[in-house]
């Protein structure tokens, strides 16, 4: 009750100031790794809020790399590009897709969230998008073809291909598509694999995808329904989890769960476990809580919502499940606060210089909840016998300008069959291709 | 004689502040109801009814201070300070309160909203018996005046 009194009394006076709460010297990096730092939780009455307004690229301006890199646009005036995914002939297929807009108006915070949102950013689009489109790029110096692959999908975001079936994850249901070597656009709605949770809200709508090595099964993400339980847990049911679905029947069970909203779901090439890039949970603190990548074991649980990083209860859930919390791991590699991961592919290729190779590259969306930018960047982790090996390095910057806006913001990441990084920046409307700056040094 | 100056106001006043009473009283309901069953819907309740209450709230202050100002003194002055300090203190407790129901989930309502929701009940409880009572002290001075 003294907390409460004191803080009653400090809130009257300090109702404005307390927005400004990360000016202490956190240092960031001592959130990147295995074991995170994890300051004491803070609760607001005005969370800080910081969003970089989008501006887009400017003639000529790209990302910055380091000098062994070179970074060129494989594909620019997209609309609102997500993801990226290579097929086996090496046509890129860039995903397209707009947010489903079903955020119900619950509270009043909704509506003066989505206005300050609106204020800012260019990224909500409201038409068009829901596509895919097929870049072609025959002799390496730019797309010599570009089509329309599907239409009308609905905000989607996975995309995983097993033989001639090719799977599209919509926020709301798995499609397949027949597909042959070289077409370039497939008509037809595509059947339904199996529903996926998407409406009547639909907070977290990316539908990450991937096929187990021998195509019998799909691992979808399917992200939580709220920051932490305020749309009611029944709103959560099979969600924040990833599910393992049946390819021949659609039947699906629960894989792993307590992943807030997990990823990037991709298999590391030594250890062949399922990875993926999870965003915890907000409005605990400008250092709280670290985002992460994890290998994701069967039947495991992470934590969300009742506690994070194994057994740091969350005080916002109730009633709580100890239960649960007792079995509740700790993730492999946390990536710091509120960098907002959203991309994750592992180094396989030879069209990089050879110290990535079997590293991880880790698309970086960006923070909003904290009055110092963190992520805007695609950053690489080192790995050694299927374990990250070291710290984070930035490799690829320059999302935000010096004043503070958007140029672009880096999504999903992909491999193109040279091996060079691609990355879908849904701000810059841009895929960015990565490739070695003296091709001799790429890793043979 | 009784009827020498309304107990609380214009008549738009008194139809205006009803509404932020109303709404503040349901918001400490609500946020019970919550705390007992922990479902969402009732904290989301608060929230809109701490919201509901601070527009109309300030739009009777607006009205009030008003009435207040350009009352013509034909009349005795009504005694208004009881009302003010307790609508003010009543203003800003639901708005820290409405700030505290923008949290997520459980640590919206528990422990700080509704025991501020509680408080603000009780300072509306007291207004009322202030005003009540200084109004009472006014026509007494008033009869006694004219007598």
């Amino acid at each position: 009750m003294s907390v409460f009194s004191t803080r009653l009394a400090f809130a009257g006076v300090a109702v404005l100031a307390l927005t400004g709460a990360n000016t202490d010297n956190f240092d960031v990096s001592s959130q990147i790794g295995p074991n995170p730092v994890l300051p004491p939780l803070q609760q607001y009455l005005l969370p800080p809020m910081k969003l970089a307004p989008g501006v887009g690229w400017k003639q000529g301006e790209t990302p910055k790399v380091p000098a062994d890199l070179r970074i060129t646009a494989l594909a620019t005036g997209l609309e609102h590009p997500r993801s990226v995914y290579t097929l086996p002939n090496g046509d890129v297929l860039i995903v397209e897709s707009r947010s489903p807009g079903l955020d119900p108006y619950s509270r009043p915070k909704n509506i003066v969230m989505n206005w300050m949102e609106s204020m800012v950013t260019s990224n909500g689009v409201t038409s068009g998008s829901n596509r895919i489109t097929l870049v072609r790029d025959t002799h390496g110096n730019g797309p010599n073809l570009r089509t329309v692959f599907i239409d009308h999908l609905h905000s989607p975001f996975g995309v995983a291909l097993v033989g001639n079936d090719l799977y599209v994850a919509n926020t709301d249901e798995i499609l397949r598509f027949p597909y042959k070597d070289g077409d370039t656009s497939i008509s037809g709605p595509g059947t339904v694999l199996t529903p996926l949770p998407g409406g009547p809200i639909d907070h977290h709508w990316t539908k990450s995808l991937v096929a187990s090595e021998d195509g019998s099964k799909l691992y979808v993400g399917v992200g939580s329904n709220s920051n932490i339980t305020e749309n009611g847990i029944g709103a959560e049911f099979e969600r924040a989890c990833i599910w393992e679905v049946d390819r021949a029947t659609g039947a699906h069970r629960i894989f792993a769960s307590g992943l807030r909203n997990p990823n990037g779901l991709t298999w590391q090439p030594q250890s062949h476990a399922l990875w993926a890039v999870v965003n915890e949970r907000d409005e605990l603190g400008p250092d709280l809580v670290p985002d992460y990548m994890t290998s994701v074991k069967d039947g495991a649980f992470y934590g969300w919502p009742y506690s994070y990083y194994g057994q740091h209860l969350d005080p916002r859930v109730h009633p709580q499940r100890p239960d649960l919390v007792a079995k509740a791991i700790p993730p492999d590699y946390a990536l710091s606060s509120h960098v907002a991961p959203l991309g994750l592919v592992f180094d396989t290729g030879t069209g990089l210089p050879s110290r990535f190779s079997g590293g991880a590259f880790v698309g970086e969306h960006g923070s909003w909840d904290r009055q110092v930018f963190n992520g805007y960047k695609v950053v690489f982790v080192p790995f050694s016998a299927g374990v990250p090996s070291g710290k984070a390095e930035d490799v690829v910057t320059g999302f935000l300008d010096d004043k503070g806006n958007a140029r672009g913001r880096p999504v999903a990441l992909a491999l193109d069959k040279s091996g060079a990084l691609l990355i879908a920046d849904d701000v810059g409307n841009t895929v960015w291709r990565v490739t070695a700056a003296n091709p001799q040094q790429a890793s043979k | 004689m009784s009827t020498v100056y309304s107990r609380s106001g214009s008549p738009v006043f008194r139809l205006l502040v009803s509404f932020p009473i109303a709404c503040f009283s349901a918001a400490f309901v609500t946020d019970v109801v919550y705390v007992v069953s922990a479902r969402i819907m009732w904290a989301d309740f608060s929230d809109w009814l701490l919201a509901g209450g601070i527009a109309v709230g300030v739009l009777a202050a607006i009205v009030g201070i008003a009435d207040a100002a350009s009352r013509r003194r034909v009349l005795p002055r009504r005694p208004v300070l009881p009302l003010a300090i307790g609508g003010l203190v009543v203003l800003l407790l639901a708005f820290l309160d409405n700030l505290v129901h923008s949290r997520d989930a459980w640590t919206s309502v528990v422990p700080e909203g509704i025991a501020l929701s509680a408080v603000i009940v009780l300072v509306m409880l007291i207004t009322a018996w202030a005003d009540a009572a200084a109004v009472s002290r006014a026509r007494l001075r008033y009869a006694e005046m004219v007598a």
